[in-house]
């Protein structure tokens, strides 16, 4: 059965089509981009032009064609990337190829699971929304397509009202829907995208270009008291080797997973850490967690790491100390922490020895080398110049301006060469509060890096130059905003200003940010981890009592959804043809069903034609209710006279 | 109304029959409620469930809770549709109105009166008897609607079960009532295609019949009447009726004697069915040409007349013979 397609459904349709392709522009390879949008162009102008449409050999050919571009793209079928391009394409080339209804369904199942790919790349409320509307879009195809009148106001209407109603049971689907992971045979191997942070090996300069940005690494929500803004130190990734240039993690402590004994002091910090997705297996807890939980394992070097994939969020529960002592330190850490790669230069050693690094105490020549940085013409800088092969001679004793990789890695170096156990640390520091969820946000711009010295009775001791050099660095967060706009280091007081003094930009961010993070929380990480924790706080401990509740409540929604679409919305009759309508009925009653067609005036005359008994009564009534009802200012006593008449109407069944 | 509504034995409940061809026939108005309403997924709403398997495939593998999401949505978006479907034809009040006769072998026109007291509209409604007929009533709205059904044989021909349907609003579901109405519609003999002459009356049967003349006989001018319901369109004074003086026939001086008597014993034909066709023709070629023509089947007896209503009763003889 050939179909003349209505113009108006296949404009929606394609302008549908062409959204929910649009975002994918980040995610396909461009030659399948273009490809799908010519594809889809065509289609556009064969609206108008009929026969510029494709024959079934040409339709053969591009369909060769579109395979050997996907082989040529991917080389697979299989996967996120190649998947979503085959569909891309499966659906540019079936809009070709629409000739009756059946294929307008076909295409438009096509374009939800493009949809749903979408969701494969992104998952941000914003995709969420916009995927939401499209799928009213869709609809609202569907719904043209099956109504007689092509109104495609109406039609988005029908599609919106039906979505919406639809919500709330897929809400209670998700929520209860158990949740099993997939097996790992199943799982494609993502090829994610390199990430910007912190890698695992350091050079002067690195971390400069992480300042530019905002990118969000992870949140913490601490349960009770915000620590001071220079204790919010991230701990990361340890770099212990170094080959003078670049800085690497120890290669022996990092299969040492035996951690020793730390003797935790102070104030016990217990706070929840939400990861973003990331690259690397490094969970950056604050300074020196005393517990967390079983799926992160601690290394030698006190840096959490986790044992999950970790390309996708992940929440976890820590406990962490600001004040600890690490204890004694192992013959091979020893080793692996004065380690140079030569011979220190001239210059260099007679810097530590005007510093006095070899005649003092650790704690001293600390405090020396502090001061250096403090007094001497150091400058703090997002733009460093270039170092040279000796980044740390030039640093320390040429150009002077430096990042915090730059003091960090100069600070190090020193210590060693005064033979003092020092490791460079890397991750973050600060982070920017939420004032709306009273949580904090560590971006990118937020990376950091500084040193560690072991210190007798005092173990592994915290040092950053940078506070020596840029104190606000450390005291202030990050400006990132302006940090990124002027490419200058910027800062901006954590606690001083809070509440008014906030932009109302910032606090838009911040709500805007505050939402975001429910919505991660919420709903893009709700596993089945989160899912069983969250089902037995309602009381639902197994997968029977899971089915009951479904069933309640999918049957409870289904019968409140039933009342308001169902119920009757006949507008209130005005009271004279309700009261007429008695009359009719209780003519119907003997017989005498009034006619589709039938005016008052022509039932009257049957009624009275057969019953002639009823004559006089029905005449005043029929009289009554015409005026009643045609008469632009009707008489209220009328009603009162109608209803006393219909009150004295008897019908029998046999004429009197 | 009461009685159509009616309580149903359990075993009539779950008679299939109810779901294809309805409930018992009636001659009163069917109002569309639960009972009578069918919901069924269409090959397409199967299509629909495949696709949310497929995307509830996707977010498993990929443990996609958006993708779950969307997947949760289309199918309650398929659920809720069951009701917005039932929507569609709940409410509607469905009444069979007159059945015109028509030759064997014609579509009789069964028309129908849907009702939507409601107010909402109603798209896409889909009336099928032998063919299908697409409408849609507006909020209030009552349309007659016409079902076509091919008749084959003369006689009464009964309205089959009309079925009322709707895919409305996303064709996922189809919706559907099946109603059947006590209807029927007369259906004449098919007229003979082959021009035969009238037959030669014999004395007996006929008082007076000029052959060739009679033909011509109408010419023969001889005053004006009024018009009464029955008189021929022809004979119309329409020149009268132009200048708005009434309505009048002209009457015509051998319209008394002239009379053709169509007897069936006398038709030519191999068997009845042949000779009540032969004499189908017969009529409408006498009632065309004004003549005063009567039947005499077997035990019927028509007398001479002219005019619809006779034409009429005579066709209504035949089909009934």
């Amino acid at each position: 059965m050939e179909l003349s397609i209505n113009q108006k459904v296949l404009v929606f349709l394609l302008l549908s089509i062409g959204l929910i392709t649009l975002p994918h522009i980040n995610h396909i390879p461009l030659a399948v981009f273009v490809a799908f949008n010519s594809l889809l162009v065509w289609r556009f102008i064969c609206i108008w032009k009929v026969n510029l449409l494709p024959n079934k050999w040409l339709l053969f050919i591009l369909m060769i064609g579109a395979i050997s571009l996907l082989y040529q793209q991917h080389h697979t079928f299989l996967g996120r990337d190649a998947g979503t391009s085959l569909f891309v394409i499966a659906l540019g080339l079936k809009l070709l190829e629409i000739n009756q209804t059946r294929d307008i369904y076909l295409v438009n199942y096509l374009a939800f699971i493009v949809a749903t790919s979408q969701f494969l790349y992104q998952q941000s409320i914003l995709m969420a929304a916009y995927i939401l509307f499209v799928t009213c879009v869709l609809l609202a195809t569907l719904v043209l397509i099956n109504s007689q009148k092509p109104a495609t106001l109406a039609a988005l209407k029908t599609a919106v009202i039906i979505v919406f109603q639809a919500l709330p049971l897929s809400i209670v689907l998700f929520v209860l829907f158990p949740r099993v992971e997939a097996p790992r045979w199943m799982l494609f191997n993502q090829q994610n995208s390199a990430r910007t942070g912190l890698s695992d090996s350091l050079e002067p300069g690195a971390i400069s270009q992480l300042g530019l940005s905002d990118e969000l690494v992870f949140r913490a929500k601490f349960n009770a008291e915000l620590p001071s803004q220079n204790k919010l130190y991230w701990r990361g990734p340890v770099y212990s080797y170094t080959d003078g240039k670049r800085w690497t993690e120890g290669k022996v402590s990092k299969k040492n997973a035996v951690v020793s004994k730390v003797d935790y002091k102070g104030y016990k910090y217990q706070y929840t850490l939400m990861m973003e997705p990331q690259d690397k297996e490094w969970v950056f807890a604050l300074d020196m967690p005393s517990s967390f939980p079983k799926a992160l394992k601690q290394n030698s070097q006190y840096q959490i790491i986790t044992t999950e994939k970790n390309n996708q969020r992940a929440e976890y529960k820590f406990t962490s100390y600001t004040q600890y002592n690490t204890g004694e330190l192992s013959d091979k850490a020893y080793k692996e922490n004065v380690q140079l790669p030569v011979e220190p230069s001239a210059k260099l050693k007679k810097l530590v020895t005007t510093l006095n690094g070899f005649d003092q105490s650790a704690e001293g020549f600390i405090q020396n080398v502090l001061m250096h940085f403090k007094t001497e013409n150091f400058h703090y800088t997002l733009r460093p110049p270039l170092m040279g092969d000796k980044p740390i001679e030039t640093f320390l004793l040429e150009s002077r301006y430096g990042f915090c990789s730059h003091y960090a890695t100069a600070f190090v170096y020193l210590m060693r060469i005064a033979g003092i156990p020092a490791r460079v640390i890397g991750g973050y520091q600060g982070g920017e509060i939420n004032q709306v969820g009273g949580f904090l946000e560590i971006r990118q711009a937020n990376a950091h890096a500084w040193a560690e010295v072991w210190l007798k009775n005092k173990g592994w001791t915290r040092f950053d130059p940078t506070a020596a050099i840029a104190p606000e660095r450390i005291e202030q967060d990050v400006n990132i905003d302006l940090q990124i706009a002027t490419g200058i280091i910027n800062f901006s007081p954590m606690f001083s200003n809070s509440g008014k003094a906030l932009s109302w930009m910032k606090q838009a961010r911040q709500m805007w940010s505050n939402i975001d993070y429910s919505w991660q929380r919420w709903v893009i990480n709700y596993s089945t981890e989160n899912q069983t924790k969250f089902l037995s706080s309602l009381g639902i401990h197994n997968i029977k009592s899971i089915v009951y509740w479904l069933m309640g409540s999918i049957g409870g929604i289904s019968l409140v959804l039933a009342w308001i679409i169902l119920k009757n919305k006949t507008t209130k009759l005005a009271e004279e043809v309700r009261l007429y309508q008695m009359f009719c009925k209780k003519m119907a009653k003997v017989g005498l069903d009034k006619e589709v067609a039938e005016t008052a005036q022509n039932y009257c005359h049957r009624i009275q034609l057969q019953r002639p008994d009823l004559s006089e009564q029905v005449a005043k009534i029929t009289m009554i209710y015409t005026r009643l009802h045609y008469e632009k200012e009707p008489l209220d006593k009328d009603i009162k006279l109608l209803k006393t008449e219909l009150a004295g109407f008897k019908v029998n069944i046999n004429p009197e | 109304m009461k009685e159509v509504l009616e309580g149903l034995s359990l075993k009539q409940r779950f008679k299939l029959s109810r779901f294809i061809s309805g409930e018992k026939a009636t001659i009163k108005s069917i109002k569309l409620n639960h009972r009578r309403v069918f919901i069924l997924p269409t090959i397409r709403g199967l299509g629909f469930v495949c696709l949310i398997v497929l995307l509830l495939l996707i977010a498993f593998v990929y443990n996609n809770n958006l993708a779950y999401l969307l997947a949760f949505l289309l199918a309650s978006i398929f659920f809720i549709t069951i009701l917005h479907s039932f929507k569609t034809l709940a409410g509607l009040i469905i009444k069979q109105s007159h059945s015109p006769s028509v030759f064997a072998g014609e579509a009789v026109g069964f028309e129908i009166v849907v009702d939507n007291p409601s107010n909402i509209e109603r798209f896409n409604l889909k009336a099928t008897l032998d063919l299908a007929v697409d409408f849609y009533l507006n909020a209030q709205e009552k349309k007659r609607i016409v079902l076509y059904s091919t008749s084959h044989k003369r006689g009464w021909h009964n309205m089959e079960t009309v079925t009322l349907s709707s895919t409305y609003p996303f064709g996922l579901f189809r919706a559907w009532s099946p109603l059947k109405f006590v209807a029927k519609a007369l259906v004449y003999p098919k007229p003979n295609t082959l021009e035969i002459p009238f037959p030669d009356n014999d004395d007996t049967q006929v008082k007076g019949f000029q052959n060739q003349q009679s033909k011509k006989g109408n010419e023969d001018y001889y005053g004006i009447k009024e018009y009464q319901q029955g008189d021929s369109i022809r004979h119309i004074h329409w020149k009268a009726f132009a200048k708005g003086i009434g309505l009048f026939s002209k009457e015509y001086s051998n319209d008394k004697s002239s009379e053709l008597w169509l007897n069936y014993d006398q038709t030519p034909g191999y068997n009845k069915e042949e000779k009540l066709s032969q004499i189908s023709r017969w009529i409408i070629d006498a009632e065309k040409a004004g003549l005063q023509y009567g039947v005499s089947l077997v035990g019927i007896k028509i007398q001479p007349n002219q005019g619809s209503r006779h034409y009429k009763k005579c066709m209504e003889a035949l089909a009934l013979f």
